[in-house]
């Protein structure tokens, strides 16, 4: 870079490009005789990877120097042994190795692949959150099941197991139009 | 909420798997974790603390189900153990103590751990396949519990769990499926990776890849977080449905070919369980399972389904010892026990081949 007073912040990590928070820290890096200057917000997990050396969201394998000694300021709780495997201690331990906690469920398969190389702005957790009320599942999801395993079974050529089925798809159809009509029994 | 002085009352939990009649579900668990807002998870959490979580959630309890608590601390081991049997828990509560805490509803359906590992554990067994009215029992205990608490949450990672792997929903859903036709007939590999589904895994009882103790393959979510609880449901409705169709297939083909190697194995199961003088717990679980298939080809009668699927949680340590007069028995002496109990309950049993 050859500009030694920029006009405005330099251009955010790459990584960061989805990153709407303000700017307010400006990273410069000498390498031999290359200035290198990028533009972070406060909590940016890349700053955190240069400084301590940790992996950010989404590489394939954590790369991880030494961490630093870095640990949860609420409980105490040191990114050493949550990596040992042991137990987070408190809802603060999520904020502070929240990168660290990402890409290990990523690379250990525990988050589905549609969140692989997904954007910082893809919702992750979409389940239920507090005061949301409850929802009845909706009894169709047992049809479809029993529509795939259908399918599977004249794959197989299995047409008495084939026809059982059809049986119980018949029954819980019927079950349910019936209780669209009356109110449902209690159990 | 009560608090009994005679923590005995364990021994006395209602049955709900006492009628299980199919073949193949066996039962299924589910499990909500939530820890609450403002208190460290409970491996950071003073004794003193733990026990306030306690007061706390006992306060909210909704009135129906009633509740009742046990202490760790005044709970045996036996009665510990007996519990983690009778909720088929995966992990151990033996070392629950001080600070720990179980509250269990009048139907013994439901298992509230209280700081085992999360401040809350709702955990639920069920027998007939229906996981989603046990799911949605379970959110409404959750429910009311939360009128009053507050859970730790985060937007990120959901409702927040001792292990990240939990985090999200919080839910995990396992079916115990017996699976004796694909396993003895060899094609449990071949099914499984054809069904190959990445939201769902499948383990063993004792977690031995290679050995399916009582012939049970767990299915459970694979994913607590990227995923809402209707998708967690509906994946495993899908694999366990087409599980069970491949299973209900492999025993109707074992039967017509009068498969002389799954024959002799029941004949043997037979033999073992009416004529050994020890038994031990894993080797009945897997014996049980193939005299529920022989009853079912029609090469044994003299029994029920329901009588042997009781048999499956009975001939387990801590039910056996319960239902001896003397509780305390050696440890060598147990396996001899076990089998006078199976002796006992397979009195009328014929095998017909």
């Amino acid at each position: 870079m050859n500009e030694k007073h920029p006009s405005k912040f330099p251009e955010r990590p790459l990584d960061c490009l989805e990153c709407k928070k303000p700017i307010v820290v400006v990273y410069t890096e000498i390498v031999g005789g290359v200035v290198n200057e990028v533009s972070m917000c406060a909590d940016c997990p890349e700053l955190r990877r240069r400084l301590y050396g940790g992996g950010g969201v989404g590489d394939e394998m954590m790369v991880v120097g030494s961490s630093g000694g870095v640990a949860c300021g609420n409980c105490g709780t040191t990114l050493g042994a949550v990596r040992m495997g042991a137990r987070l201690g408190c809802s603060v331990c999520y904020e502070v190795f929240a990168d660290f906690l990402m890409g290990e469920l990523l690379s250990s398969g525990r988050l589905p692949e549609r969140l692989k190389g997904a954007k910082k702005s893809t919702p992750i957790h979409i389940g239920r959150s507090p005061g949301e009320v409850q929802q009845e599942i909706n009894p169709a999801l047992r049809l479809l099941a029993l529509n795939d395993a259908l399918s599977e079974t004249l794959k197989r050529e299995d047409y008495e197991q084939a026809a059982q089925l059809r049986d119980q798809i018949r029954a819980l159809t019927e079950e349910t139009e019936t209780k669209g009509e009356q109110p449902p029994k209690s159990k | 909420m009560s608090n009994p002085q005679n923590p005995s009352k364990i021994f006395e939990l209602a049955h709900p798997w006492a009628h299980n009649t199919n073949p193949i579900w066996l039962a299924s668990t589910l499990s909500l974790k939530r820890n609450l807002d403002k208190f460290n998870f409970p491996a950071k959490l003073p004794v003193e603390r733990r026990k306030q979580v306690i007061s706390l959630v006992g306060r909210d309890l909704p009135k129906k189900p009633a509740f009742t608590l046990f202490k760790g601390e005044e709970l045996s081991p036996l009665e510990k153990e007996f519990l983690a049997e009778h909720f088929l828990l995966q992990e151990s509560i033996q070392q629950a103590h001080q600070g720990e805490a179980f509250l269990i509803d009048g139907t013994g359906e439901t298992l509230i751990g209280l700081n085992i590992q999360d401040h809350l554990g709702l955990h639920l067994i069920e027998i007939h396949g229906e996981i989603e009215s046990a799911w949605s029992k379970l959110a409404k205990i959750e429910g009311a519990l939360s009128q009053n608490l507050s859970y730790a949450y985060n937007p990120a990672f959901g409702y927040l769990t001792s292990d990240a792997t939990e985090a999200g929903t919080g839910l995990q859903v396992t079916a115990f499926l017996q699976l004796p036709a694909l396993l003895h007939g060899g094609s449990l590999g071949e099914i499984l990776s054809r069904l190959a589904d990445d939201s769902i895994q499948t383990r063993s009882l004792m977690g031995d890849p290679d050995t399916f103790a009582g012939d049970l393959v767990l299915v459970s979510n694979r994913y607590a977080l990227g995923v809402n609880e209707e998708n967690i449901l509906s994946s495993l409705r899908g694999f366990v449905t087409k599980l069970q169709a491949e299973e209900v297939s492999a025993r109707k083909q074992l039967k017509s070919a009068d498969n002389p190697h799954v024959k002799d194995q029941v004949a043997r199961a037979f033999g073992i369980m009416v004529h050994s003088y020890q038994l031990e717990a894993v080797e009945v679980l897997t014996e049980i399972s193939l005299l529920k298939l022989g009853l079912e080809l029609g090469w044994l009668k003299g029994l029920s389904a329901d009588d042997l699927n009781l048999l499956f949680f009975n001939s387990r340590r801590a039910h056996l010892l319960q239902n001896q007069e003397e509780k305390k028995l050696n440890q060598e002496e147990i396996p001899h026990k076990r089998a006078e109990f199976i002796h006992s309950k397979l009195k009328n049993i014929e095998l017909l081949i």
